[in-house]
């Protein structure tokens, strides 16, 4: 056990089952090597940073509770997201007083508390693109988030998120789509941005 | 090499290696020249990496520093539980901080408490002779190893064959005083408020708590010393005959720097060394670092550097690991942290120690 030069999938993996069987260094490091991917992707749902790291701070004491149960936990990472977005979610709905609208409504509605941010400042996209990907269902857009920026696969993100794959699929097509066909609409526009931002 | 010449937008966002120059700026030295290549794909590029960016949307970092404190709070919030199989706790990271820190404190404390420079020469080699206080201890090492030597206040010495050293039963309240013939390396035990002080062939050595390696054996020209941890400050002791009221000349050194001091003309040269081995015994070298190296190979590691034997109940501590830079703690503080971390003690008599371990599960 003492050099550990594997890829950082695989040492994930071994510093989990360690954390399984109680080593506490281990799961100090899991959650290290976790935060801010998982702080980042809390983002998506709430503008609540006090919140996310609430929830962060559940979802890790929960996982040290039991443990014992999760050995068998293949994929780390889409485990945790799911997770988190289970925690976060119920806190979200908990705290809005609409309580018992449903899932997809807290999702898909444009309530304030889970609302995108896409931030005026980020210089490299254009103020039209943040338009038009604002545009996009909330769960298309977190579907697009998982898949490019987290890199998980269909699979993954059908599990975090609770849908079918076939969903998923759909749901990124669509949406790359839409972001396409924004683009064509303004394709003379951003030739002249694109040169501008690049220098 | 891809078809990448053809790529669209669709294809881009679905390519793992521009995604991740996109995201991270990997690779951005073959993207770069690909792009000038390229000039037909910078569109299609530029699109694809717009929408990725989009996508991510602002990026809110939290720096290091902090997760590491956020993930600190939440370590703290587990319970210590009593269940059946106890927690290790020292096997969090929070000991390698606290060692590091004391390491990192220990180093700052003495580079600081350096500074104002030396008091009153004349009375701390008038003291030195005044070794005809009771209580003195002296110790020979007529064997053909090492020996170490426990001082009172914690520091240890080992002393090579023919070595000897001379120190009070009990060190004076303002400062610490040995005096060594032979060949020795030192551990001294952390104190700023009381310096601790080798007289050793003409030559004094000033530390507050390093470790370092003298040489000065009764017949020869020279007086030699190198350092291997922290600060050490040697001057050439006065002998009184040029009765000059000035103060002698003194050196600073550092980790890997020699000083040979000549013993008749008291002239004193340094030099900066590779390695601090004067002696060529473990202790000069040993780093003391481990990460989670079974407590069976840091017994080892002890016995072979201070030339003690560790009895323990090798069964019961076989699944014990240990995750901690000792670094240049005496002997005895070593043992304290090791046993504090397994929840053990000790006890030395001579050079066997004896350790009574609970064990780890």
């Amino acid at each position: 056990m003492k050099n550990t030069n594997y890829s950082p999938e695989t040492h994930l993996i071994l510093r989990w089952q360690q954390f399984c069987e109680d080593d506490k260094t281990a799961f100090s490091e899991i959650a290290e090597l976790n935060y801010s991917a998982l702080y980042h992707y809390g983002t998506r749902f709430t503008v609540d940073r006090d919140l996310i790291k609430d929830c962060l701070q559940d979802l890790f004491l929960e996982i040290w509770e039991k443990r014992h149960s999760l050995s068998g936990v293949a994929a780390i990472k889409p485990y945790l997201f799911q997770s988190l977005r289970n925690n976060l979610l119920r806190r979200v709905r908990k705290q809005s007083c609409f309580s018992d609208i449903h899932d997809d409504d807290v999702q898909d509605d444009l309530s304030p508390e889970i609302s995108w941010i896409i931030q005026e400042t980020d210089q490299l996209t254009s103020d039209r693109l943040k338009q038009a990907i604002d545009s996009l269902p909330k769960r298309q857009k977190e579907a697009l988030y998982l898949r490019y920026y987290e890199d998980l696969s269909y699979e993954e993100i059908a599990n975090v998120m609770g849908l079918q794959r076939q969903a998923v699929a759909n749901y990124l097509q669509y949406g790359i789509h839409k972001l396409r066909e924004y683009w064509s609409h303004s394709a003379i526009l951003l030739v002249l941005c694109a040169d501008f931002n690049w220098h | 090499m891809n078809n990448y010449a053809d790529f669209r937008v669709t294809d881009w966002v679905e390519d793992g290696p521009f995604r991740r120059w996109v995201y991270y700026g990997e690779k951005a030295e073959f993207w770069n020249r690909f792009r000038q290549e390229h000039a037909g794909q910078l569109a299609e590029m530029d699109q694809a990496r717009e929408i990725l960016l989009a996508v991510r949307g602002p990026l809110e970092e939290l720096s290091e520093t902090e997760v590491k404190s956020l993930v600190g709070e939440i370590l703290n919030g587990i319970p210590d539980e009593p269940t059946i199989r106890p927690l290790p706790w020292w096997r969090s990271n929070w000991l390698k901080r606290a060692a590091m820190l004391l390491l990192v404190l220990g180093v700052a404390f003495s580079m600081v408490r350096q500074q104002p420079g030396l008091k009153k020469l004349q009375t701390l080699v008038a003291e030195v002779t005044d070794f005809s206080r009771p209580e003195t201890i002296e110790i020979v090492n007529t064997t053909r190893d090492i020996q170490l030597v426990n001082l009172p206040d914690g520091s240890s010495v080992l002393l090579k064959r023919n070595g000897r050293i001379t120190y009070p039963a009990q060190f004076l309240p303002e400062q610490r005083e040995v005096s060594l013939s032979g060949e020795a390396f030192f551990e001294v035990v952390k104190n700023p408020e009381q310096p601790f002080l080798v007289y050793s062939g003409g030559m004094v050595t000033k530390v507050k708590g390093t470790s370092f390696s003298i040489r000065a054996n009764d017949g020869d020209r020279e007086v030699e010393l190198v350092v291997k941890t922290g600060l050490v400050e040697v001057y050439a002791q006065e002998t009184g005959d040029n009765g000059s009221n000035t103060a002698p000349r003194k050196i600073l050194l550092k980790p890997n720097e020699q000083v040979t001091l000549n013993r008749k003309s008291l002239r004193m040269i340094t030099k900066t060394v590779e390695r601090p081995t004067l002696l060529n015994i473990p202790a000069e070298v040993q780093k003391f670092e481990f990460k989670r190296t079974p407590l069976l190979e840091v017994f080892a590691e002890l016995e072979n550097t201070y030339g003690i034997d560790i009895q323990a109940d090798y069964d019961a501590i076989a699944h014990c690991t240990l995750t901690a830079r000792l670094g240049d703690e005496p002997v005895n503080e070593k043992l304290d942290l090791i046993c504090a971390v397994v929840n053990a003690q000790y006890n030395i008599r001579g050079r066997v120690v004896t350790v009574t371990a609970q064990g780890c599960e």
